[in-house]
């Protein structure tokens, strides 16, 4: 095998009022794939001519504000994905390769019924992503949780991780026997948290991170169970709210300043400059290299 | 056949928009509704079998999980329904992206004429609501009558088998488009016809074109091609392109200017000439890094080896008065097509937006088209979803508050975009037409939208005439078209790039063809909306979304290609020529042809009167107040005041971060909750070179004297610039004028010559500034007529003319984003100081503000010594001196102590004795001054010599400590003034608007 087919591959979607390519490109290049941005008509054509998806290993259906988000967030974008690439897209997860929805992205993963895949069922919507309780689209950041026992690919290792969220149509809502065997099956891969006591700002231990129990704005849609992000029964599809690629670099982070000032001080070596949303891109590049190549 | 599909939520989900009606009606009225759902009505106006209708509900448009709905009412249990939705010609972008749903998903397109038209249904359940409330709710909370119309039914009104029945807004003109001939027999019967026809031509252009008209030369000319006497096309060109907005004929007028208090009297030729493009040439000259100004449709700096940025600033302030949400959203969609159409086309990285509007809660005598409560919201919606939808990061912000704005209020919206320098080997500063080149329009269509303008206002509305003036633009579109170009631009497609925005097609191809010498374009070529336009219409709509392009011939292929790729409607109208002449044709016949230089020729220049008194010689006087004995509550006071609270509420609902590139966000410290002086991002992923962004707007200071009020506020941009991290040697400025009309007339506008003078003295104030502080101007606009006429409580009415404004939007390049800073205290402990000279100068400050006076003594600017300090606080900062650092600006030294402190979740004990300032000055001025020229910064105590010495020979004062409490204490000559904590600043600071969040 030489080295160009051990490259990593992703397809970053593009076009139709799809926002957040140029930086997901950029994450997952940084990451160690190699990532092209490709527009959705292009990518129907090529799959005429028996070319596109099948070249990549990771799909990243990135955020923005898809067809505007006219008629439900993510919803026509999942309607064009299923009606000219649902087939192909099918076989994608059949050969075991990642696919990843963020925000915009995820609300089409789940309308497509790629999420929550129960029993392998790719085509049911069975959850889905809802107008934010807050009333309004809301930029902030958010600290989520993972699951150890999930079997999410993406979030592996991931105990706490702060992101951004940017989004008016986040709320996660599913009837009450789908969060069941959510849970259950390790599904509920990022949960929104909160500091489980107000701890003094300047203990060097700071309060460990709870599930947001629906407080806002820890939890900044109202997503029942603080749902951010879930995943299928495999791990290997993943949806969620909160924008990984937002947090590729520290200075994105809204507290860096201060913490390394706060390093500076201590004469601690400064802080990583990597961002801590890489973490997600990494664990999808490191799985490919070890699984697909 | 057309059906009506309706669908809602699942009745036990949460209606978060009923909820929100519920509690706008309870804030704004008292009104109490018990439940409100809202149900999304899609009447599909096409030939679908039964199969395909059913199919259209449920695999397209109905979200089983969440969702319910029919072809059939949904409607129950209400005491009121009111349904809302769009006059004919509106921009409907819910129909039309149903539209294009369902042609791809069924697979065909849709019939000329077919299309799914989107509406609203509210229903309330309050059963004590009269009618006249309801009908309150629906004029003032949902619906516009310029752009909905709308029906409010009780119960007894209401069809439960038939629900609304089918309403379908299409465009009817049934009107043959004809081409008029216009009579110049005298200068008289021109005007007359130009009166007749809204063109607006300035009595003192008539003379000029009749003239060429009757050049014998032209006649021969034109004979040639079937014309004689001119044209409705011809003349609504020159009507546009010599409009004060196109041609900024105020701002190349002839200025008479008396100081009345000297008797001194001189004439100013041409301020933009003298003001604005003078010293911003100089600079150019002396900084390379500026690559294009004063042309394009932005300007051009230097970002890094490869790339360019480019910047300009609009406003869009009588549309966004008329209609709030379209008019602001308009406003920002459409200055993100000018750093498009700069150049080559740049990517659009960066938008910001200043709001100026009359107090939120006012509730005195006039009655403003809307209650300046409901203009912000609408307002603080449009620029949302026109920044949001178009993924480009609203980033910095301003709102400033004050009465005089409730006459017509302001919207700054500014763009930033980037592009390569090179593009396929060629500079990308740099773009011309040649013969023979194809004209291409892209994006939108054209309707009879923004067709002069506000005139159109007062024609009498029927069910099927187009409410064509006001436009919602349609980020949606504009995106696809955004995409596209920038892949044809990269593949070096693309020779000429211009926007279709005030003016249209006359605009942008008048002004692309004067580089080839000559144009020739097909008006039937161009795509409209609906049938029925004149060939006027065609050639002047203002439609949003469309671009002008430059392709040559061998390209047109690949252009074309890409363009269908993306979903983008590209159509070629014309072509470029040489011929010295724009010609136009509709079906091949001549309606229009005219010599390109005719707008540049010698038309006369505006001539003004302008009269300066001083402001003591106006009776201004300092207020007589003694010295207060609560400043504990003053402060707290003073964090309530509109202009300096939160505004938390609308940075949220600003994706202020897409992109990827966020260092300083808008909002920072420990709750993220405290407005930073500035905002930075790294624009290019991987690089950590940033652009950092500031913009300043001080109209109550132009209450004393222009001239100080645009000094303070150049100031002000700059040093929120320095107080990031920016570098004093790379700044950028943009100049956005709004002001009052300064023609005089002894009714209308009495005071028309004093506001000509601050107009003049402003422009004197703006060359100064970026002289001294080496600011090349890189964009800037005019927008004049800043009045209003409202009605008063006795059937009066009243001029209400906006305070003279200027909101200057600086820019800076850095090098090193990881050296940037944020103003919060950062550990207790470090030292605090102040640097700048303090003076007594509260005229037209918040603190005299807050007690109901003007005031004389207005901040003056120091651009010398500034100048000094600002070198070596940019040396500090890059040698990591600094611990945190904000500018003192409204409010003065109380209000910065305070957001630091609130920042850092952080106290400090300050000792005003230490404050660098005037002999004698008394604590409330130490406190609340608003001197220009200063900085509060805290250091960490190992630097403090190196910090210090830094500073030797500058005002620099230390005040004392960073507490680990979160407690802050004042105290001057031995007395304690303020002990104040945290939790009660910020108490007061989101008082007026924190329950909007």
């Amino acid at each position: 095998m030489n080295g160009k087919e051990r490259q990593v591959k992703t397809l970053v979607v593009t076009g139709f009022g799809i926002n957040c390519d140029n930086e997901t490109q950029y994450a997952f290049n940084r990451a160690g794939s190699s990532a092209d941005r490709v527009h959705i008509n292009q990518l129907i054509e090529d799959g005429r001519q028996g070319r596109g998806l099948k070249d990549y290993h990771v799909l990243a259906v990135d955020g923005g504000f898809s067809w505007a988000d006219d008629h439900g967030a993510g919803v026509l974008l999942s309607l064009k994905l299923k009606s000219h690439l649902g087939a192909q897209i099918e076989e994608f997860i059949a050969d075991g390769k990642l696919i990843i929805g963020i925000c915009n992205g995820f609300q089409a993963l789940v309308n497509m019924g790629l999420l929550p895949g129960f029993g392998g069922d790719y085509q049911t919507r069975s959850v889905a992503l809802t107008a934010n309780e807050c009333g309004n689209f809301r930029d902030d950041w958010v600290r989520m949780i993972g699951d150890p026992a999930s079997p999410c690919v993406f979030t592996r290792g991931i105990e706490e991780i702060d992101l951004p969220i940017r989004h008016g149509e986040g709320k996660f809502v599913a009837p009450a026997e789908v969060l069941d065997r959510l849970r259950s099956g390790g599904q509920v891969a990022l949960r929104y948290a909160k500091p489980a006591y107000e701890a003094d700002r300047r203990d060097d231990r700071p309060a460990p991170y709870v599930a947001a129990g629906g407080e806002y704005p820890h939890n900044p849609n109202g997503s029942l169970d603080d749902i951010a992000g879930i995943c299928d029964e495999t791990g290997r599809i993943f949806g969620l709210m909160p924008h990984p690629e937002g947090f590729h670099h520290l200075t994105n982070h809204p507290d860096w300043t201060r913490r390394q000032d706060m390093r500076r001080r201590k004469g601690l070596p400064l802080l990583d400059w990597e961002g801590g949303g890489m973490k997600i891109f990494h664990n999808a590049v490191d799985y490919v290299a070890e699984n697909l190549l | 056949m057309a059906k009506r599909l309706e669908i809602a939520l699942k009745p036990d989900l949460v209606d978060p928009e009923g909820e929100g009606l519920k509690s706008r009606a309870r804030e704004y009225f008292g009104l109490i509704l018990d439940r409100v759902r809202t149900i999304n009505v899609l009447t599909i106006d096409a030939e679908l079998s039964e199969e395909q209708f059913a199919r259209a509900r449920t695999e397209v448009f109905t979200n089983p999980v969440i969702q319910v709905s029919s072809y059939e009412p949904l409607a129950a249990d209400f005491d009121y329904a009111i349904w809302v939705g769009l006059r004919p010609g509106v921009r409907d972008t819910l129909g039309s992206t149903a539209q294009e749903a369902l042609e791809d998903f069924f697979g065909f397109r849709f019939k000329h004429g077919e299309a799914v038209y989107a509406s609203r249904l509210y229903l309330l359940q309050a059963p004590t609501l009269a009618r006249d409330e309801a009908d309150l709710i629906a004029r003032e909370l949902l619906a516009n009558e310029i752009i909905q119309q709308w029906r409010v039914m009780d119960r007894g009104e209401w069809d439960p088998a038939g629900g609304l029945g089918i309403v379908i807004p299409k465009v009817r003109l049934h009107h043959e488009p004809t081409v008029t001939e216009v009579a110049i027999g005298s200068d008289e019967e021109l005007l007359r016809i130009s009166d007749e026809r809204s063109l607006a031509l300035n009595p003192n252009d008539v003379p000029t074109i009749r003239e060429y008209f009757l050049r014998p030369d032209v006649l021969a000319a034109r004979a040639k091609v079937g014309l004689s006497k001119p044209t409705d096309v011809e003349l609504e060109y020159i009507s546009q392109g010599r409009s004060d907005h196109c041609n900024h004929n105020t701002f190349n007028g002839l200025f008479r200017y008396r100081d009345l208090a000297t008797g001194e009297e001189l004439v100013v030729d041409n301020l933009f000439k003298s003001c604005i493009q003078a010293p911003t040439l100089q600079l150019a000259g002396v900084k390379p890094w500026v690559a294009s100004v004063l042309w394009d449709n932005a300007g051009v700096g230097r970002f890094d080896e490869d790339h360019y940025y480019t910047i300009t600033g609009e406003t869009h302030n009588s549309p966004s008065n008329m209609e709030a949400y379209g008019g602001s959203l308009t406003g920002i969609v459409g200055v993100y097509r000018d750093p498009m159409g700069t150049g080559l086309g740049s990517k659009i990285i960066l938008g910001t937006y200043g709001f100026c509007v009359g107090p939120r809660d006012y509730d005195g005598p006039l009655k403003p088209h809307l209650h300046p409560r409901r203009l912000l919201d609408g307002i603080v919606q449009g620029v949302k979803d026109g920044g949001n939808k178009s993924g480009v990061p609203t980033g910095f912000g301003q709102v400033f508050f004050h009465p005089c704005y409730l006459g017509k209020c302001l919207v700054f919206v500014t763009a930033l975009g980037l592009m390569p320098t090179k593009v396929q080997g060629r500079p990308s500063e740099k773009k011309t037409t040649s013969p023979g080149e194809l004209i291409i329009m892209s994006g939108g269509r054209v309707g009879k939208d923004g067709i002069h303008g506000v005139t159109a206002s007062s024609q009498v509305y029927s069910e099927h005439t187009p409410a064509g003036h006001v436009q919602i633009g349609d980020p949606y579109t504009q995106k696809k078209m955004h995409d596209f170009l920038m892949v044809a631009r990269d593949e070096g497609l693309i020779e000429y790039i211009t926007d279709n925005g005030g003016g249209g097609l006359s605009s942008s191809v008048g002004e692309s063809a004067r580089f080839s010498g000559g144009a020739e374009v097909d008006l039937d070529k161009v795509p409209l909306k609906y049938e029925g336009l004149d060939q006027w219409e065609i050639w002047v709509s203002e439609s949003q979304e469309r671009m002008t392009i430059a392709v040559r011939p061998e390209n047109l292929e690949r252009f074309m290609a890409l363009s269908n790729l993306h979903g983008v409607e590209s159509t070629v109208i014309g072509r470029y020529t040489d011929s010295g002449r724009l010609h136009l044709k509709y079906k091949g016949q001549t309606c229009a042809y005219v010599d390109l230089d005719l707008l540049t020729s010698d038309f006369p220049q505006w001539e003004f009167d302008a009269e300066w008194l001083p402001p003591q010689s106006r009776g201004l006087t300092e207020p007589v107040l003694s010295r207060p004995g609560d400043f504990r509550s003053l402060l707290l006071a003073l964090m309530e005041q509109p202009n300096i609270a939160s505004k938390e509420w609308i940075t949220r609902q600003y994706d202020h971060e897409v992109q990827g590139g966020s260092v300083i966000k808008p909002l920072v410290g420990v709750k993220r909750d405290v407005p930073s002086d500035a905002s930075v991002y790294t624009p290019v992923p991987g690089s950590l070179r940033g652009l950092a962004i500031a913009q300043a707007v001080n109209p109550t200071y132009a209450a004393v004297d222009a001239y100080h009020m645009v000094t303070a506020s150049i100031d002000e941009a700059l040093r929120r610039l320095l107080a990031v991290g920016g570098d004093p040697e790379h700044i950028g400025g943009v100049d956005n004028f709004c002001w009052p009309s300064v023609q005089y007339d002894p009714a209308s506008n009495p005071d028309g010559k004093f506001k000509a003078a601050q107009l003049v003295r402003a422009n004197w104030a703006l060359k100064d500034a970026c002289l001294a502080y080496g600011i090349p101007l890189l964009s800037g606009k005019d927008s004049m007529y800043v009045d209003g006429n409202l009605a008063g409580p006795f059937g009066e009415r009243h001029r209400v003319s906006g305070l003279p404004t200027l909101q200057f939007t600086a820019n800076s390049v850095i090098e090193d984003v990881t050296l940037c800073q944020t103003l919060e205290f950062k550990d207790p402990g470090d030292l605090v100081y102040v640097l700048g000279r303090t003076r007594d100068e509260l005229g037209g400050s918040e603190y005299y503000d807050l007690l109901g006076y003007t005031g004389l003594n207005v901040p003056q600017t120091d651009m010398e010594e500034n100048s000094r300090l600002y070198r070596a606080f940019a040396q500090a900062c890059r040698a990591g001196l600094l611990a945190s650092a904000k500018g003192l600006y409204r409010g003065g030294l109380g209000v910065a102590l305070a957001m630091a402190a609130m920042g850092g979740g952080l106290g400090a004990f300050v000792d005003l004795d230490g404050l660098p300032s005037e002999n004698g000055l008394s604590p409330e001025r130490k406190l609340f001054s608003e001197s220009t020229g200063r900085f509060l910064v805290t250091v960490r105590p190992a630097d403090r010599d190196a910090f210090e010495a830094a500073f030797a020979g500058l005002p620099c004062g230390f005040l004392g400590r960073v507490r680990a409490d979160e407690t802050t204490l004042v105290k001057a000559g031995g007395e304690e003034l303020i002990r104040v904590e945290n939790k009660e600043l910020r108490a007061a600071f989101k008082k007026p608007f924190g329950h909007l969040i």
